[in-house]
């Protein structure tokens, strides 16, 4: 039972992490929670559903294929990025000298209006995701490790891997590292801060777009209110983590999804969201700043 | 803006108002409230389909009283706080009567608002029993109650299915908890104790973790209080995870999009429903005219809707007034003859008659079991 809780937690902590990425990308640079993030990941997860659709209606690729499932998470990654661009520009960029209460609740209206928005396109009902592609398990002494589950979490490790050398190993990356620590130097050294907050939009959404795909395809099951439990979750997990931390936005989402997991199967279902909370209570009250965070004051 | 100008926009309202009055004197209101929207949209729809068809008949014959109908609608997405706004609104917009709500944890909070608002509502789908349980007068339910049904499911797990090792899991609704509760009440007669019973949160999506917990202590049956949306995915999770279970459920998982999304994983769950409404020789014509209409077959609770629409206007009628406790106390008193057949309610508003049944998810289709 052991085992099959941890394979549980890590697969929902994998995608807590990748959702938790870009809540945690865009306060470390524009100290911004971007409310409207969860409704990102649910965007990515109806472009799934629609590409699909597209795709096997017109006959473009067998329903079942690997070829099917990679273009659905490419397009989900491109139109949630292009999504994140949209809203920075839209939302963002025209209060970004405004005090900081004003951005926060025009991220708060983004969300609603994505949500608002789904409903009308997209009908209010459950939608069923197709169930096609991965198949199969592997089973272990008291457990199971499914296919699924596998995907989910060597998708997130490779996306993970890809962002830390995207930060630390290339010119844009020096470039995001240098508008987070300070905005007015960095463009002093001829940086453009403007381009760099719309790639860390993009990047952060993107990722939130794939996980929308592979939640989708794990519950089978999704409609246009899933993003709002799925952002709380991932803001936990970043906080967690520490805001504004990469290596903690990720800690913090396997963590959450952990305690989740190991809570619900040991002692409580009903208390499951008690012990995560509870959990990111104490840690608060012990590290203000997260188990990864730096103090923001000390951060230069 | 000139003072003459004054004189202009406070004629103008006053004539607005006085067509407003004129126009709302020449119709009445009915409220309609459930999860319209939501993931429970498509009981909603139900709810919906079934009173435009009887408020369309109605209007068709010059409506009632004289008056033309119409409907307010009543959108709780299944949020008791919701539920308790939308009754005010409908006190509020002085609705002669109300169809609605569909969840228990809506229905009971905001009947008391219509017991202070002098206000009939029947609702087509709550089955708790706390609902006719406390002695208010104006409420009522074409549907049955939990106890009977609980009953049935255990009755069945145990007798037909003989299973002794059954696990028990609710979605913590009035509702869903309260289902479960009279299930093991009847199970707990017969001497056996559940091996597993916890509540799991509606919204959420990701049941492995209490799965797991379950499967670990090798249950032969799987009880669910709770709606359709977490069935889906419990039986799926269930399935994934190697579990060989019997899901067993209540009338809230009557509901194609059951089988439609749970696919193969729903194969073989067993769900307690009322007999099949297309085989009551009175539904036939709503049926057909459904079918017209919406271009698709009645749901699990189109007809108990349409049935509640119909009496609550057939009381309006014979009353001749809008008066809610005149219409409760002729409610009460009528035989009705309704789609569903003959229906009379007992003093506490439910109907006297309500047989569950036990249904079978066989080929993608609900069977009624013998």
């Amino acid at each position: 039972m052991l085992l099959q809780q941890l394979v549980n937690g890590l697969t929902l902590g994998s995608v807590y992490a990748l959702i938790a990425l870009g809540y945690t990308m865009v306060y470390g640079i524009i100290e911004l929670i971007n409310f409207a993030h969860g409704e990102i990941y649910m965007l990515g997860a109806y472009m799934g559903i629609v590409t699909f659709g597209l795709l096997t209606a017109l006959h473009l690729t067998s329903p079942s294929s690997g070829a099917t499932l990679f273009l659905m998470i490419v397009l989900a990654m491109l139109f949630c990025g292009a999504c994140g661009i949209t809203i920075e520009r839209l939302a963002y960029r025209p209060l970004r000298n405004a005090p900081r209460l004003s951005p926060l609740i025009s991220a708060l209206g983004v969300s609603i209006f994505l949500q608002n928005f789904v409903m009308l396109a997209q009908g209010p009902r459950d939608k069923g995701f197709p169930h096609l592609f991965v198949h199969g398990g592997i089973d272990f002494p008291g457990g199971r490790l499914s296919a699924i589950q596998i995907f989910i979490m060597a998708t997130s490790v490779l996306m993970m891997v890809a962002l830390q050398l995207l930060v630390h190993r290339t010119k844009i990356g020096k470039a995001m590292r240098a508008a987070a620590q300070d905005k007015q130097m960095a463009s002093l050294v001829g940086i453009d801060v403007d381009r760099i907050i719309s790639v860390t939009f993009m990047i952060g959404s993107a990722l939130a777009g794939v996980a929308g795909v592979m939640v989708g395809m794990y519950y089978g099951l999704i409609n246009f209110f899933i993003g709002y439990i799925a952002g709380i979750k991932a803001f936990t997990a970043a906080v967690l983590g520490g805001i504004g931390s990469i290596p903690g936005a990720m800690l913090g989402g396997l963590l959450l999804g952990l305690i989740e997991a190991l809570g619900a199967g040991y002692i409580s279902s009903e208390y499951k969201d008690v012990f995560a909370f509870a959990i990111l209570v104490l840690v608060l009250i012990f590290r203000p700043s997260g188990l990864l965070g730096a103090d923001v004051s000390k951060r230069v | 803006m000139g003072r003459r100008w004054v004189w202009f926009w406070t004629a103008g309202a006053i004539v607005v108002l006085a067509i407003a009055q004129a126009y709302a004197a020449s119709t009445i209101t009915l409220g309609v409230a459930g999860p319209l929207t939501g993931d429970q949209g498509a009981i909603g729809e139900q709810l919906k389909n079934g009173t435009i068809i009887a408020v369309e008949e109605w209007n068709a014959k010059s409506g009632v009283l004289g008056k033309r109908i119409e409907i307010v609608w009543g959108d709780d997405q299944h949020d008791p706080k919701q539920a308790v706004s939308v009754a005010h609104k409908f006190v509020n917009a002085g609705v002669a009567g109300v169809i609605g709500h569909f969840n228990s944890s809506c229905s009971i909070p905001a009947s008391t608002i219509y017991h202070d608002g002098k206000i009939v509502q029947i609702s087509p789908g709550s089955t708790n029993p706390q609902l006719t349980e406390r002695g208010l007068w104006n409420v009522f339910r074409t549907i049955g109650r939990d106890d009977q049904q609980g009953t049935i499911a255990a009755e069945f797990i145990v007798k037909k299915l003989k299973k002794t090792r059954i696990a028990v899991l609710h979605d913590k609704t009035t509702y869903g908890q309260g289902l479960a509760d009279e299930t093991v009440k009847t199970l707990e007669k017969a001497k056996i104790k559940p091996v597993y019973y916890g509540g799991i949160t509606q919204g959420e999506k990701d049941f492995r973790p209490v799965l797991t917990a379950v499967k670990q202590k090798n249950p032969e049956a799987l009880f669910y209080g709770g709606i359709y949306p977490e069935a889906i995915l419990l039986t799926k999770q269930m399935r994934e995870l190697g579990m060989k279970a019997i899901f067993v459920s209540g009338d809230g998982v009557w509901q194609q999009e059951y089988i439609d999304i749970a696919g193969n994983a729903a194969e073989g769950s067993f769900v307690t429903f009322t007999p099949d409404q297309t085989k009551i020789k009175e539904a036939q014509g709503f049926i057909k005219k459904h079918r017209e209409r919406f271009g698709s077959d009645v749901g699990a609770y189109t007809t108990y809707s349409y049935v509640a629409a119909n009496i609550l206007l057939e009381a309006i009628a014979a009353t001749k007034s809008e008066d809610g406790p005149k219409i409760a106390d002729h409610i009460r008193k009528a035989k009705w003859n309704t789609a569903l057949g003959s229906i009379q309610f007992d003093k506490k508003g439910d109907v006297l008659v309500s047989p569950f049944v036990v249904w079978e998810v066989k080929g993608g289709k609900f069977v009624e079991v013998k």
